[in-house]
Order: C-alpha cells, then sequence, then structure tokens
C-alpha cells in the first residue's frame, strides 16, 4: 500500500486534476487509512463550502449602482448607431472649419510685405578693389 | 446569479431598459467576484465599472454558447486581472463584509445547508490567502474555471496553478480547523463556566 506521505499532495486535489492512475491510488489509501479518509473529506467539505461561496453576494457600497449606470448610459448614448453616424458628420464639418481657417490665416501671415526702401535686413557691402590678375602680379 | 435569455438578447438588440435591468441584475455577483480578486472594495467598484463599460462594447458579440452568467465571469476575471497589473495591491481586505445568500430559496439538503454556513465563514479565511493563492482558489474552486482557463488568466503554467491551489486549500483547511477548533474549545469553556456557576 502506498504510504500516507505518497499520498498526501492528491488530498487537495479534485478528481478532474490528477490522473486515472493517482485517482484509483488515492481511492485505495483512503479506504484503508481513517487517518487519510478524515483529511479527504475535509478536504471535500472545504471544495463543497467553497463552490457555495460562487452563491454569496457582498453589497457593494452606495451609489455604485448609479455610478455604473450614468458611466454605460454615457458610453451607450456615445456608441449608438445614429448618434455615431451625427457625431462623425459633425466632426468632420468642424474639422473643415477648423483646417480651412488654419489655411487662411497662414496665406495671411505669408503674404510678401513691402519694404521701404533703406528699411530691411542689412546688406554687407564691400569696397570695389581690384581683382588680382597674373599681369598685376607680375609688375609688382 | 440567473439571467433570461431574452433580456439578454433585448440588450444587445439596443434595449436600453433590458440593458440596465441586466446590470441591476448582476452587479452584486461581478462586485463580489471582483472583491474576491482584487481583494479592496474600492478597486473592486472600479472593475465592476469596468466590467460593464466592456459588455456594452462587446454584447454583441456574445454567442450565447456559455451562459451568460459563465461569459460575465470572465469578463470579470479578465477585468480583473488587467486591473491588478496596472496597480499593486492598496490594502488587505480587512472584516470583509459578511455575504448574503442570494441564491433561490428552494429546499435543500443538509449538506447544502451546512456547506452555505460554512461559505459564509469561510469569505473572510479566503481574503487572508496571498494574493496569488486567494486569485487561483477564487476562480477554480468558487467559480469552476478550468485550471486552463485559470492559468491563462492569470498568465501562469497550468502546473503553477496547481502547486498554488495545492497550497492555497492545505492552507485554508488548516486555518479553518484551528478556528473552528478555537471556537470549540471557546464553547466548552464557556459551559464549563455557567456550569460553575449553576
Amino acid at each position: 500500500m502506498t504510504t500516507c506521505h505518497a499520498i498526501r499532495p492528491l488530498l487537495p486535489a479534485r478528481a478532474d486534476e490528477l490522473t486515472l492512475s493517482e485517482v484509483r491510488i488515492r481511492a485505495d489509501h483512503v479506504a484503508a487509512c481513517t487517518r487519510c479518509a478524515a483529511e479527504a473529506a475535509a478536504y471535500t467539505r472545504l471544495g463543497q463550502a467553497l463552490s457555495a461561496m460562487a452563491g454569496l453576494e457582498v453589497d457593494p457600497a452606495d451609489g455604485t449602482l448609479e455610478r455604473i449606470l450614468v458611466a454605460i448610459g454615457r458610453r451607450t448614448v456615445v456608441t449608438g448607431p445614429r448618434v455615431l453616424a451625427a457625431a462623425g458628420a459633425s466632426g468632420a464639418l468642424v474639422a473643415t472649419v477648423v483646417v480651412a481657417r488654419a489655411v487662411h490665416h497662414r496665406r495671411q501671415t505669408r503674404r510678401p510685405v513691402r519694404r521701404r526702401p533703406g528699411v530691411g535686413r542689412l546688406r554687407l557691402r564691400l569696397p570695389n578693389l581690384p581683382v588680382p590678375t597674373p599681369a598685376l602680379a607680375r609688375a609688382k | 446569479m440567473e439571467v433570461d435569455r431574452e433580456l439578454v438578447e433585448a440588450a444587445q438588440a439596443g434595449d436600453r431598459w433590458a440593458l440596465e435591468e441586466l446590470v441591476r441584475r448582476t452587479h452584486r455577483s461581478v462586485y463580489t467576484c471582483a472583491l474576491r480578486l482584487v481583494g479592496n472594495p474600492d478597486d473592486a467598484a472600479d472593475v465592476t465599472q469596468d466590467v460593464y463599460l466592456r459588455v456594452v462594447r462587446k454584447l454583441g458579440g456574445f454567442r450565447h454558447e456559455a451562459s451568460f452568467s459563465t461569459w460575465l465571469n470572465r469578463v470579470t476575471t479578465n477585468v480583473a486581472m488587467s486591473t491588478l497589473k496596472r496597480r499593486t495591491r492598496r490594502f488587505a481586505v480587512e472584516g470583509a463584509a459578511v455575504p448574503a445568500d442570494t441564491r433561490d430559496p428552494a429546499p435543500e439538503p443538509a449538506e447544502r445547508a451546512e456547506a452555505v454556513a460554512l461559505a459564509r465563514r469561510l469569505e473572510a479565511l479566503v481574503a487572508e490567502l496571498p494574493e496569488g493563492q486567494r486569485q487561483v482558489l477564487v476562480l477554480r474552486d468558487v467559480y469552476g474555471q478550468s485550471t486552463e482557463e485559470v492559468a491563462n488568466a492569470m498568465g501562469l503554467t497550468p502546473g503553477a496553478v496547481k502547486v498554488r491551489l495545492f497550497r492555497a486549500r492545505e492552507r485554508l483547511k488548516a486555518t479553518l480547523e484551528a478556528t473552528e477548533g478555537a471556537q470549540v474549545v471557546a464553547m466548552t469553556g464557556r459551559r464549563r463556566a455557567t456550569g460553575r456557576r449553576s
């Protein structure tokens, strides 16, 4: 017979978590060992209580339900097909107006400015010096 | 948490009242599952809201292959896990609210009644488990997800899930036996004390 020490890791497991041979080994041992049988029964009781927990509910804090309803209300209003179509059309209109105004503004600011004579960018004026030619160099 | 198929279908068809009714009927169960997974009431309330925002987005794709409650539990698990990845646990659940049994009051066998009574006591003990152990235990043993589903939801290998499950069950059983033992000792002490007085 398998020892209690070898069976111990199999005791908390559910049958569907074990292989067929493990299920058989556990069943054989539990049938012959009262201590392990008591352990197995305690785990079964625990498993039943844990699965019963699924039916127990905790009340959330006041206002949680209202907050959820407001949030999903906003989302459904935003995601409704008609609303989406209307939002898309108005968004496109707004985008067109914004782009048109931006282009117009840019054209206005880029229009060339007539400068008064003497006013404007400084230009470096160099004196007209004779360009050194080979003949001049030879004369020196 | 039982939800009529007609109600779900009406919500899928865009009936606003049906959607709100769906939320009213299921929000406690979603909140409870979220609380068991994330471990604190504030995060659980945020997860609950996020679950329904995701439900609104994905409800059209729900094909009734599984029950609505199973699907909703999966959505809750996914949202809770993503929330946990984003946030660190702020504080442990202390004095978790005593849950009320909302199942149909149909006649139940004695074993079932005992399991429910034990489940109420277990709620606080489960909340005290280490986070990783608590999550696998809740998903597997409370909500009945398969080891593979739990592994996928938590980004673990099935082997790692089994190890955590083993430790969680062993620890929970030991804690339960210790508290029950203490209760028995306390009751015996009280009886002895009253016996002496009389």
